[in-house]
């Protein structure tokens, strides 16, 4: 018996994506295992939550009812140790997320259990979980293994593994569980949202970054357009910020934000100084369009274009105009140059 | 005989009053004087010894010749010539006539000023006061008509427009000395008029101007009678103004006179290129207060004139930068007299009148220094002050950043020592390791020219200069570290001493050599002017002067003049600093470039804007910053084809400039060294193509042999695959999913190759998760026991004063080069790493540091895992003013997993008893995450992860502000102890400098045997290690509509998924 219980994590009402990631990964270990695959939601509207989570794959779905939507570390350690004290999963998976980090090491602590961060690997070798996380950066892989352990908690990396979207045929039940004595542990005092002026490069997963190949100020615009076209952050490297074109706020690099949650990084008309390297070069997907072949971006870079960026903007927009869903701003690259 | 009566009919009670007017006149000029003196008597000691006869004939000449008031300011140079000789000349009379009146008749009766000796001097008087009217009109004239803005006070370039009151004082301190001078003179002229009409003497051809004024008198039709009259009236006038001007000279901007011989006398030849050392076993640093002062710094605040040369010459002034040198010295002579060279407890300091940001704007240019004509040294007064700020911790976060990780790794761009040489790679022979064979040239390369992409191509081309020439040159590979020039100009004296020690013991331990060379004047000038005073240093030329003797020996032949229009920069630190002026000049005009020289240029020329640290500083919206002003200065000569430099940071400057600045077409900018190359290589490529050739040779080259080993391996991959088809590594940048073919599709389709080789490291077969065997892992809820905190062995630990704090530290480490593994392939060889503090736990000291500070009791006690090499961060901890430090450690722990460390951790925080816990939420290299979180569990306390405001008053509730992805913000309260996993960024972690640093030695840092730590519970076990398939970027080749399409399709795939 191989049972899986993964946490769910839902925002405002929705499922996230990492759930959805988390049931596609332990699909895998299931198939390889046996055993029966469980998800609990932990929210004031469970009903809701328990439909988008019934996806292809999962068995039983828990809903446990709180008085409030919102995580608090203590209660979903508590509810995790409850209901896997009943179902006696082998595997319990969270997200790699703020909420997965502030409760699946303790849970981990308290069972005793094996236990691994941020993974974007999992597979079963002579019926053992085998999964692979990054060291060092990032720069190398490690692969580590649980023995002699009965229970495992994994947090699993976002955005790695494929997301389930089919729907499924689980059995929903809801679970009461006492949490009057570990809710009492903290105070709730409010949520505040991030200024709507602020934007933040550090956050972004998807960054459209700009540098002094753009040339001139009138420029900017055009690939502002671009980058909100894309579903893109806007960054810039130092030169834009130092001639007064973009604030601070959307410097990447050294003197500016390091892109720490940037997946996918497309870099227009950046040549790659060292200080702009320093906040990007971790990211794994990274773009980048230059003239000149030779340029230190290129070393860093995942694919590279030796294209005019602006030729090559125009040809990206015109992919994202030709697609289904259009409606945002219409860029214009054919514009001053000079 | 011809002569004049001193007191004619003044009567014996007017002579009476006239000379006790002249004792209290006296009196007050002494008493002024002397206020002075004992001001100075205050001062601490000179910062080095002066040959102070040289200086003396060197000030003798400075004032005679008026050779500093000339410069720069002709006219005002002739004008202030006229006064100064027409004033001396008018003291030696007023001592003629004393000599004669009041000591040789007064005492022997003997008249000796009479005859031709009474004549000549007439008449020299009398010229003599006439250039000082001319002068002092033509300072009048100047101030009313041209509106120089070195002399307005409104601080424009702070964007004042109202003149501050002590502005007001300066103006009306400026016009009363210059108004009473004229009117002295005036009044003297129009008293020898009279006197010589009233008596008619019958010489008064010798009194030329006196004579003339009686005459227009006259012919103004004054009477005799009225002119006897006015004699009286204008005599006592004249006489008594001219006593309150004595009286007055050392009380306001008069007393320039006397301070202007002892500034001119005690000048430092080399203010700036050689900065004056801390003094020993100082108990504090740099000039906080006017009592940091010496009495030669003293000295020269009072010899300003304010005549406002030095504000002009200043590129952070012309850059809208808070700081004009003049106001600067102005505002430090007003604090220091109103204190009188002394610091009264309570009273100002130096950062009550200058803002920090005016010390951080200074470029150390040394243009101000260079042009004040009174041998004031504006730059080290700076760099002092800033020595102060660098102590309080108060300076730019960029600038904070980068100090710390010159002194991690010895360099400014953060990269690891031992990549410093990498730029040699690419050359086509091998450099000489100085610590292997002996040379005759040691070539220090610094900072820019070793790891900048741009500035390297530059070091790769005067290396290749080097070896055609048949120079013996070598290098201290990455023994080298930044020379130092800049930190010192920063004020960060104590990193600066550690990299001088540090170079110096390099040097020494080398292999021999004769001399030393480099190609970046920063460095030239600290190893040329500082190095001397820390140690043995062999003497030091810029490659400049290097490339002129190579051409004029024949050693380098030019194949082809170039027929350039060029123009040059003069680099601060070569020219104005080190008078390295000609031989850039000499080579450029060898290898047949016509110069013509910028407006601004030798020791003229203007910062680009990067000296003093300001590279490391980022410039506020508003500057105009000087790198593109010089670029207009240079596109303004017209016709330039090429802005040649000799810096690597002007290189870096101006190639940035030159592209912001709108003149990318106008001209190229390029080192001296690649057109000296162009010239004597005769290629038909020109040689700023010639690295990139060589990058795409070798390129080209390494791409086929990957293509072939990536062909064969994927094969093998492949095979291996089959037989193992139960992995899936669902990263995916490395693993493409079968199930979206469509993102190589475009342009695959097409034909043109896209190289999937990274997708096909591993490929993912067609049934990734069928497993074959049945599982039998045992469900063993009953058999969970939670981790306990670790027995560790007693130390000692001080009783409680109050709140304790722990925080946790972790030295990291980061990967240098391709890494290699251990044996058995679970972790990376200890020589393929670097370490440094955990920037998140840096933020987590820095939140206890201040909790404790603000509670104003309690202790901070950091704790680490790890080896000895961990004593450094520590030790940083200790210096950032941790209380204690304690490293728990046993060789089991080595690739110990995060519920272990935790379980380490609790042990010694059960042991310590933490009132707060405080934790980094990750760190940089392993980034588990979880350390912090487990370590609460563990000891059963609440706690919070991604925390990124934290207040507390030391007992009691948290109220804590977690952050969520998507910048929402969550605040809560914990009841404490807790454990506090904080965010970077929640804070500014301060800066430790070198001093601190030394100083934690005295801290207690224990060490405790953690041999039970490891009991094999732990979260995990590391199978193996191994570097993921990486490549140089893959280049997309296709139509514009093919490779954007491949980006539509990464887009959609990694994010809207």
């Amino acid at each position: 018996m191989g049972d899986i219980l993964i946490i769910g994590e839902h925002k405002n009402g929705e499922l996230r994506g990492v759930t959805r990631e988390a049931v596609g990964a332990a699909a895998s270990i299931k198939a390889a295992l046996g055993g029966r695959l469980f998800v609990a939601l932990l929210s004031d509207q469970t009903t809701e939550l328990a439909t988008q989570a019934n996806l292809a794959g999962v068995d039983e779905i828990r809903t446990i009812a709180l008085e409030s939507p919102h995580f608090d570390s203590a209660i979903y350690e508590h509810v995790a140790c409850s209901i896997g004290a009943e179902l006696r999963p082998y595997l319990i998976l969270f997200g790699h997320t703020a909420d997965g980090m502030a409760c699946a090491p303790a849970i981990a602590a308290r069972l005793g259990s094996g236990f691994a961060s941020d993974v974007f690997g999992l597979h079963v070798e002579d019926k053992s979980l085998v999964v692979t996380r990054g060291a060092y950066g990032n720069k190398l892989n490690v692969e580590l293994a649980f023995n002699n352990k009965g229970v495992v908690v994994l947090t699993l990396r976002g955005g790695v593994f494929k997301p389930v979207v089919a729907p499924g045929t689980a059995e929903i039940v809801a679970a009461t569980i006492d949490i009057s004595k570990v809710a009492a542990q903290s105070v709730h005092i409010d949520y505040a949202d991030p200024p709507a002026s602020g934007v933040d490069v550090a956050a972004a997963d998807f960054i459209l970054s700009v540098g002094r190949g753009i040339q001139d100020e009138k420029n900017l615009s055009g690939f502002a357009a671009l980058a909100s076209r894309v579903g893109a952050t806007f960054g810039c490297s130092r030169p834009i910020v130092d001639s007064g074109w973009l604030p601070k706020s959307h410097q990447i690099g050294q003197s500016g934000k390091v892109a720490v949650s940037c997946k996918l990084y497309l870099a227009l008309g950046i040549s790659g100084a060292i200080q702009h390297l320093y906040g990007m070069k971790h990211v794994d997907t990274i773009i980048a369009v230059n003239t000149d072949a030779n340029a230190p971006i290129f070393n860093v870079a995942t694919y590279g274009i030796c294209l005019d960026l602006f030729t090559f903007a125009d040809a990206l927009k015109k992919q994202f105009d030709s697609s289904a869903d259009t409606g945002a701003v219409q860029p214009d690259f054919q514009g001053d140059q000079t | 005989l011809q002569t004049r009566e001193i007191f004619w009919s003044i009567g014996p009670s007017g002579v009476a009053l006239f000379y006790v007017l002249g004792l209290l006149s006296i009196a007050t000029f002494l008493w002024g004087f002397a206020r002075h003196l004992v001001k100075y008597s205050r001062g601490r000691p000179l910062d080095r010894g002066r040959r102070l006869p040289a200086g003396i004939r060197r000030m003798l000449w400075d004032v005679t010749s008026h050779r500093t008031l000339k410069r720069r300011d002709r006219l005002a140079g002739l004008a202030h010539q006229g006064v100064f000789y027409g004033f001396l000349i008018a003291a030696a009379g007023t001592t003629i006539i004393f000599i004669d009146y009041d000591i040789s008749r007064g005492l022997f009766s003997v008249q000796l000023w009479k005859g031709y000796y009474y004549l000549t001097t007439s008449l020299a008087l009398d010229v003599g006061h006439l250039t000082l009217i001319v002068g002092v009109t033509y300072f009048i004239a100047r101030r009313l008509a041209l509106g120089l803005p070195k002399l307005d006070y409104i601080r424009r370039y702070r964007g004042e427009a109202k003149l501050r009151p002590s502005g007001q004082a300066w103006r009306i301190e400026d016009w009363l000395f210059l108004g009473s001078l004229l009117i002295i003179e005036i009044t003297g002229f129009l008293q020898e008029g009279a006197r010589l009409m009233v008596d008619r003497p019958g010489w008064d051809d010798w009194s030329p101007v006196g004579g003339a004024v009686g005459r227009i008198l006259r012919a103004c039709g004054m009477s005799v009678a009225a002119a006897d009259h006015l004699r009286v009236g204008n005599w006592w006038f004249h006489g008594v103004l001219a006593l309150v001007f004595t009286a007055a000279i050392p009380w306001y901007k008069a007393k320039h006179m006397l301070a202007v011989t002892g500034s001119l006398a005690l000048r430092d030849t080399r203010p700036l290129s050689r900065l004056p050392k801390e003094p020993e076993n100082a108990d504090r640093f740099g000039i906080a207060s006017v009592a940091d002062f010496t009495w030669k710094e003293m000295l020269q605040l009072d010899a300003c004139t304010k005549c406002g040369r030095c504000h002009d010459a200043c590129p952070a002034r012309a850059s809208k930068q808070p700081l004009s040198p003049r106001d600067l010295i102005l505002d430090l002579r007003l604090l220091n007299d109103r204190e009188q060279g002394q610091h009264v407890a309570g009273g100002a300091v130096i950062s009550d009148v200058i803002a920090p940001e005016t010390l951080w704007a200074c470029m150390s240019c040394g243009a101000c220094q260079e042009i004040c004509p009174v041998g004031i040294e504006h730059p080290p007064l700076i760099v002092k002050m800033r020595r102060h700020l660098i102590e309080q911790n108060i300076m730019d976060p960029q600038l904070r950043t980068t100090l710390g990780i010159i002194g991690d790794t010895g360099n400014s761009f953060g990269e690891a020592p031992r990549k410093r040489p990498a730029w040699t790679d690419e050359l086509d022979f091998k450099i000489k390791d100085i610590r292997d064979e002996p040379a005759e040239v040691l070539w220090f390369v610094g900072d820019y020219a070793s790891f900048d992409p741009r500035n390297q191509k530059v070091s790769r081309t005067v290396a290749r200069l080097l070896k055609s020439a048949g120079v013996d040159f070598a290098l201290l590979q990455e023994s080298e570290w930044t020379a130092g020039n800049d930190i010192r100009r920063v004020g960060e004296e104590g990193l600066f001493e550690s990299l001088v020690h540090h170079n110096l013991r390099a040097m020494s331990a080398a292999k021999p050599f004769k001399r030393i060379i480099t190609t970046d004047p920063h460095s030239y000038n600290t190893i040329r002017n500082e190095y001397p005073e820390f140690g043995k240093v062999a003497p030091i030329e810029h490659y400049t002067s290097v490339l002129a003797e190579l051409l004029a020996a024949g050693h380098l032949k030019v194949q082809q003049r170039l027929e350039r229009r060029v123009t040059f920069h003069d680099p601060c630190h070569l020219g104005r600093l080190n008078g390295g002026y000609d031989a850039p000049r000499q080579v450029l005009a060898a290898i047949g470039c016509e110069l013509v020289e910028m407006p601004r240029n030798r020791d003229n020329s203007y910062c680009c804007g990067a000296g003093g640290g300001r590279i490391w500083i980022a410039d506020g919206p508003d500057i105009e910053r000087p790198s593109i002003s010089r670029m207009h200065e240079a596109a303004g000569l017209g016709g330039i084809d090429v802005f040649v430099t000799c810096c690597p940071k002007d290189l870096t400057m101006y190639e940035d400039a030159r592209k912001t600045s709108g003149h990318e077409q106008s001209f190229v900018v390029h080192d001296l060294a690649e057109l000296v190359a162009e010239a004597i290589e005769k290629k038909a490529i020109s040689v700023d193509q010639l690295p990139a050739l060589s990058e795409r040779i070798v390129e080209a080259v390494a791409k086929r042999i990957g293509d072939v080993i990536s062909a064969r391996l994927s094969d093998l991959l492949a095979q291996q695959l089959t037989l193992h088809s139960k992995q899936v590594v669902a990263d995916a940048p490395v693993s493409p999913e079968p199930e979206t073919p469509q993102v190589h599709d475009p342009i695959a389709g097409t034909g043109t190759a896209v190289q999937a080789s990274q997708g096909e490291v591993v490929k993912a077969p067609e049934t990734p998760f069928e497993i074959s065997a049945p599982a039998l892992i045992p469900m063993d809820w009953d058999r969970l026991a939670p981790v306990r905190p670790a027995a560790l062995p007693i130390y000692d630990i001080p009783p409680k004063q109050g709140p304790r704090i722990l925080v946790t530290i972790k030295h990291v480490a980061t990967l240098v080069g391709q890494p290699g593994l251990t044996p058995e392939s679970r972790d990376v060889g200890p020589e393929y790493l670097e370490f440094a503090m955990n920037e998140w736990d840096d933020a987590a000291l820095e939140e206890a540091l201040r909790a404790v500070e603000k509670i104003g009791s309690g202790e901070v006690v950091v704790v680490t895992i790890g080896d000895e090499r961990a004593d450094v961060s520590l030790r940083k901890a200790l210096a950032k003013g941790a209380h204690r430090a304690v490293r728990v450690w046993s060789p089991s722990l080595a690739i110990a997993d995060p519920i272990t460390v935790a379980r380490g951790l609790a042990g010694v925080a059960e042991k310590e008893a933490p009132d707060l816990i405080f934790c980094g939420v990750q760190s940089s290299d392993q980034a588990n995450g979880s350390t912090g979180i487990a370590l609460a569990r563990i000891l059963d306390l609440p706690h919070a992860a991604v925390v990124v405001g934290v207040e507390w008053d030391g007992a009691g509730t948290l109220t804590l502000t977690r952050e969520l992805e998507g910048g929402v913000r969550h605040r809560f309260q914990l009841p404490s102890p807790a454990v506090v996993a904080v965010q970077s960024g929640i804070n500014t972690p301060r800066y430790a400098t070198m001093r601190m640093i030394k100083e934690a030695k005295r801290k207690v840092l224990v060490e405790v045997d953690g041999a039970g730590i490891a009991d094999g519970a732990g979260g995990y076990i590391v199978r193996k290690i191994y570097t993921p398939q990486l490549a140089k970027a893959e280049m997309l080749e296709g139509s514009p509509d093919e490779v954007a399409a491949f980006v539509a399709g990464l887009i959609r795939k990694k994010v809207r998924t």
